[in-house]
């Protein structure tokens, strides 16, 4: 419980305990926001840092659906945490709407920021200046159970490279076995496709969303075939029913069943399926396009800011240059399975243990993150013309009619 | 007590509960209707725009759609909460143990957040990992697990299900106490005249409870229209947008999509229907007692 | 106002109009006693399922298709819940200290209202009464906001005590109409005596009304515990600190995976932790509660 009364009188002892003793070291604590999906990996580095400093940082876990709320009414407040770590798909309108602090001087000369995944410092960067980079990194990748593989006598070493490899080797697992099926996605939930579907469709070359009303979104090689695809899985039932109605809540536990063939999911999904089932046979791939040797990823995860008004910048500007330190994403990230901001960092020790760490970091290497206004509108959000283009394509039917709508509705998004 | 005194002091006892609403709730109110006239951003700023988020409303589709899916789910919903919460009522009234463990265990999901309570049921509902699902096929009423959120009707139903679950045993106890506290004179001098308990139930204890009945549809009515959590969490507003409820859209509009002004003005929208609609029920059944 | 206990037994003795339920009455308590034993199945059912579900280890809880007992039990998904960043005892700290404060603003601003509202001559009084009841048709979601924000001018923000202001909005109008029912179920009789022995009204609400409304008193502090320990957005909006956020809150963190996903054991090892000091309440005050209702509820 916090009264104004005490806590001013608090600060008044302290600043007199300064001015007597001018010399006595002062430790503060920081505040970090995390969303509470990443929060795992957030603890990490925050304990990491707070066995090595004096100033502590303390970690608060916001729910991952308010966290835009919360920052924002926290900073119309003028009470905000020193750091933030977040969803890098809100860079933008944050960065436009004036919520960072301009870290360009400071950071843009460490020769560990440019060591960071592109995709990173693209999305940190607006109108030529720098607000953020990466923090807790995470990538888009195909899983897939290699005992399903074997079963429809394919090659568990062999993933599928391009689209109508994983369609042909989709139909075969289903063939294959009447209760298992050979692809899964979450039918409901825009965040899980633009992670998972949409590397499919830019590693074909097309591109997504539109950076400003003047850009044509939807636009390319691949939207067209991704869709026609999964309509083709979906009408031929090699992806379960439940698919349709998933908002997400099963993104995880489906192919933890065991009776998925493939399914587009993240680096964290290796963690989860090592420890508790470790009876599921598992393989990781890059997200194939079109043709041979097209593939790509979504580079997601968290990206770590200081909100503007943060009471202590300059340590927080510290510990941002720290956790792209050597130990800091070798000792927190590498070691406890995460991938490193750093794409030098790929190959590292303790993901030489289990190459498909190595896969995964990759694929940082080969995605991309789409840089939009509104993002979470057009994408994320319930009913965005994102999900809504791709329930009409795969479960009404309409591929054309899908496209337009979702054309039409986030030019004009984005023209706000 | 002089009756001018008596009138200063009732004053008195009610002025601190309105201040209290008078600045924790009127003046939030007020700011929320100056708000509702500008373009306000989640993200700051804004400026003044009259009454331009009003006329939106009115040609926003979506909003109007919403509107239409929570009459629809009020009108579904209402009727089963009372029609069902009175017949428990009904059936627990007796003050015997096991009717007093019935009630007991009637008003026990009340007591669970909705949030919780919300995903418990889409985890029951799930086509793969749902129980209830499970059970209705092993009970013969379904032939294999069905997908319960990908058709509106469906999906109301679930919804139906879920929520008369959780909220029936508010309505049960309030019935209950109503029921009990008939003047048992009467009840006496129905049976001598020979009345049996359905009879008992049409001539007394119907008209008796009608008071309690009407004040609980007018608390659940009010609840309904303001729905919100348990269709954010068991249906996305799926399929295409049809289950978005009136304040699913008013949150989609100010938090996801930063639109906090334009949030406002659905806001000031739907609170005056709601109070049409209130005084509506209020008026009719105080003619009804008239 | 009504004694329970006296309704039921008469109609079951007694002569011979009453005997000749009792007759009927045999095949009929079968039936009751039936439908009681299946409504209690059907209401504790999903909570059955859920414990059962909680005690079953992650790998176990998305098996598909699911089994309704577990194959091997494990306490995992509780010792998530348990250790979730500031620990489940300072959740559950700030939960209570919330409600705490909560029921005594709730009670301390219903109480005198109603007594007001139920006793005096008021100008306007049904008007004000509405007034005091129109905050239920309010979306508070939309209110949230601009509340915050004049919360933190005056220095209500991340304190205990401006959450359980908010939580006292929330619950307000309930509570002053069940205590306005309590109080007008008094008969005058009673305070006409306490005038005749030159009370105060102040005297007579504490000496002579506050005792017979203890069961309304209870029915409101029930409820608005329940309201508070559950209430997850204010609270959220209101703290700023992992160490002030309240169970709910810390609920919805626990079983969040990437994308949406849920961690469904941990959900039901959730539902269960939170929902138990609230049966402990319940169970407890089961005598006040039942009577409260009786005298809050009818006028």
């Amino acid at each position: 419980m916090s009264l104004p009364i005490l806590g001013r009188m608090a600060i008044a002892l302290s600043m007199s305990a300064a001015i007597v003793l001018p010399t006595a070291a002062f430790a503060e604590t920081l505040s970090i926001f995390a969303r509470a999906s990443s929060s795992n990996a957030a603890q990490h580095m925050v304990d990491l840092w707070n066995t090595s400093h004096d100033d502590k940082i303390e970690l608060t876990t916001i729910p991952d659906n308010q966290m835009v709320t919360k920052l924002a009414t926290s900073v119309q407040a003028g009470d905000v945490p020193d750091l933030i770590s977040f969803d890098l798909i809100f860079m933008p309108d944050f960065m436009r709407a004036g919520f960072l602090t301009d870290l360009t001087d400071q950071l843009s000369a460490d020769p560990n920021q440019a060591k960071v995944a592109q995709a990173f410092r693209d999305l940190a960067t607006y109108e030529g200046k720098l607000y953020g980079t990466g923090f807790t990194p995470d990538v888009s990748i195909l899983l897939y159970n290699k005992d399903l593989f074997r079963k429809a006598g394919l090659d568990p070493e062999s993933p599928p490279k391009t689209l109508a490899q994983l369609e042909e080797y989709a139909t075969k697992i289903r063939e294959s076995d009447p209760n298992a099926y050979g692809y899964y996605f979450s039918g409901s939930c825009g965040g899980c496709n633009i992670f998972t579907q949409a590397p499919m469709m830019w590693a074909s070359g097309a591109k997504l969303l539109p950076a400003s009303g003047d850009d044509t979104p939807m636009d390319g090689t691949g939207v067209r075939e991704v869709l026609q695809m999964l309509q083709n899985m979906w009408k031929n039932g090699v992806i379960p029913e439940s698919a349709e109605a998933d908002t997400g809540s099963n993104f995880q536990a489906t192919f933890e069943t065991g009776i998925i063939g493939m399914q587009g999911s993240g680096g964290f999904a290796i963690a989860s399926l090592k420890t508790n089932h470790p009876e599921i046979d598992f393989g990781i791939a890059p997200l194939p396009g079109v043709e041979q040797g097209q593939a790509s990823s979504f580079v997601g995860g968290d990206v770590i800011a200081i909100p503007t008004g943060a009471k202590h910048p300059d340590i927080a500007l510290e510990f941002i240059r720290w956790q792209l330190s050597d130990e800091a994403q070798l000792e927190a990230l590498a070691k406890n399975f995460i991938l490193p901001s750093r794409t030098d960092l790929a190959d590292n020790d303790y993901f030489k243990a289990e190459p498909r760490y190595i896969t995964t970091a990759q694929a940082v290497g080969i995605g991309q993150t789409p840089w939009a206004f509104h993002f979470n509108d057009m994408v994320n959000a319930d009913q965005s013309p994102w999900l809504t283009m791709l329930q009409t394509a795969i479960f009404d039917g309409d591929i054309d009619g899908a496209i337009e709508g979702a054309r039409e509705t986030m030019k004009a998004i984005a023209a706000q | 007590m002089g009756s001018a005194l008596s009138k200063n002091q009732g004053f008195l006892y009610i002025l601190p509960a309105l201040l209290f609403v008078a600045f924790f709730v009127f003046w939030p109110l007020g700011q929320l209707v100056y708000i509702s006239l500008t373009d306000t951003s989640l993200l700051g700023g804004g400026k003044f725009i009259g009454l331009d988020n009003y006329i939106r409303a009115f040609e926003d589709k979506t909003f109007w759609r919403a509107l239409w899916f929570t009459v629809r789910y009020t009108v579904v919903i209402t009727p089963v909460l009372m029609g069902i919460g009175f017949g428990l009522a009904l059936l627990t009234a007796p003050n015997r143990p096991l009717q007093q463990l019935t009630r007991a265990t009637v008003f026990l999901p009340v007591v669970i957040g909705l949030g919780s309570s919300s995903l418990l049921w889409v985890w029951l509902f799930d086509q793969q990992v749902g129980l209830f699902n499970k059970f209705l096929v092993d009970i013969g009423v379904l032939a294999a697990p069905a997908v319960w959120f990908t058709k509106v009707d469906m999906a109301l139903i679930a919804v139906t299900i879920a929520i008369t679950w959780k909220v029936i045993g508010f309505g049960t106890i309030l019935f209950v106490a109503g029921i009990q506290s008939i003047n048992h004179e009467i009840t006496e001098a129905a049976l001598i005249d020979g009345a049996n308990y359905w009879q008992r139930v049409w001539s007394i204890i119907l008209p008796l409870s009608l008071r309690i009945i009407l004040l609980t549809t007018l608390i659940s009515v009010i609840g309904s229209m303001l729905a919100f959590d348990q269709f954010y969490l068991m249906t996305g507003g799926g399929p295409r947008g049809q289950t978005f409820t009136s304040v699913y859209w008013i949150y989609q509009n100010s938090f996801v999509s930063f639109k906090l002004g334009y949030g406002a003005a659905l806001s000031i929208i739907l609170t005056l229907i709601i109070l049409v609609f209130a005084s509506i029920q209020v008026a009719l059944s105080n003619r009804s007692h008239a | 106002m009504t004694v329970l206990a006296e309704a039921a037994p008469r109609i079951t003795t007694g002569d011979r109009g009453i005997a000749r339920v009792a007759g009927e009455a045999r095949g009929v308590r079968y039936l009751v006693g039936a439908a009681c034993i299946l409504v209690i199945t059907l209401m504790l059912s999903p909570v059955v399922l859920s414990f059962l579900a909680s005690l079953k280890t992650p790998a176990e809880s998305s098996a598909s298709p699911p089994s309704y007992l577990p194959h091997s039990l494990s306490l995992e998904n509780y010792a998530k819940v348990y250790d979730w960043q500031a620990g489940l005892l300072t959740y559950v700290g700030n939960s209570l200290g919330v409600a705490a404060i909560a029921i005594v603003l709730c009670l301390a601003l219903s109480v005198p209202t109603a007594y007001g509202l139920a006793r005096f001559k008021i100008p306007f009084k049904e008007g004000w009464f509405i007034l005091l009841l129109a905050p239920l048709m309010i979306p508070y979601q939309a209110l949230l906001t601009p509340l915050y924000l004049t919360f933190s001018k005056i220095g209500l923000a991340n304190s205990m005590l401006g959450l359980a202001i908010v939580h006292t909005v929330l619950q307000l109008p309930f509570s002053i109409y069940m205590m306005r029912n309590s109080f007008e179920s008094i008969p005058r009789e009673i305070e006409e005596a306490a005038v005749m022995d030159g009370s105060t009204t102040f005297q007579a609400l504490r000496n002579i009304f506050l005792p017979l409304v203890t069961p309304g008193i209870v029915t409101v502090a029930l409820f608005a515990f329940i309201n508070s320990w559950n209430e997850f957005l204010s609270a959220l909006i209101f703290m700023n600190k992992e160490t002030s956020f309240t169970v709910p809150i810390m609920l919805t963190g626990v079983r969040a995976g990437r994308l949406g996903a849920v961690d469904w054991g941990s959900l039901q090892a959730g539902v269960i932790i939170s929902i138990l000091p609230c049966i402990l309440i319940y169970l407890l005050l089961q005598k006040y509660y039942v009577s409260g209702f009786l005298s809050g509820a009818v006028k």
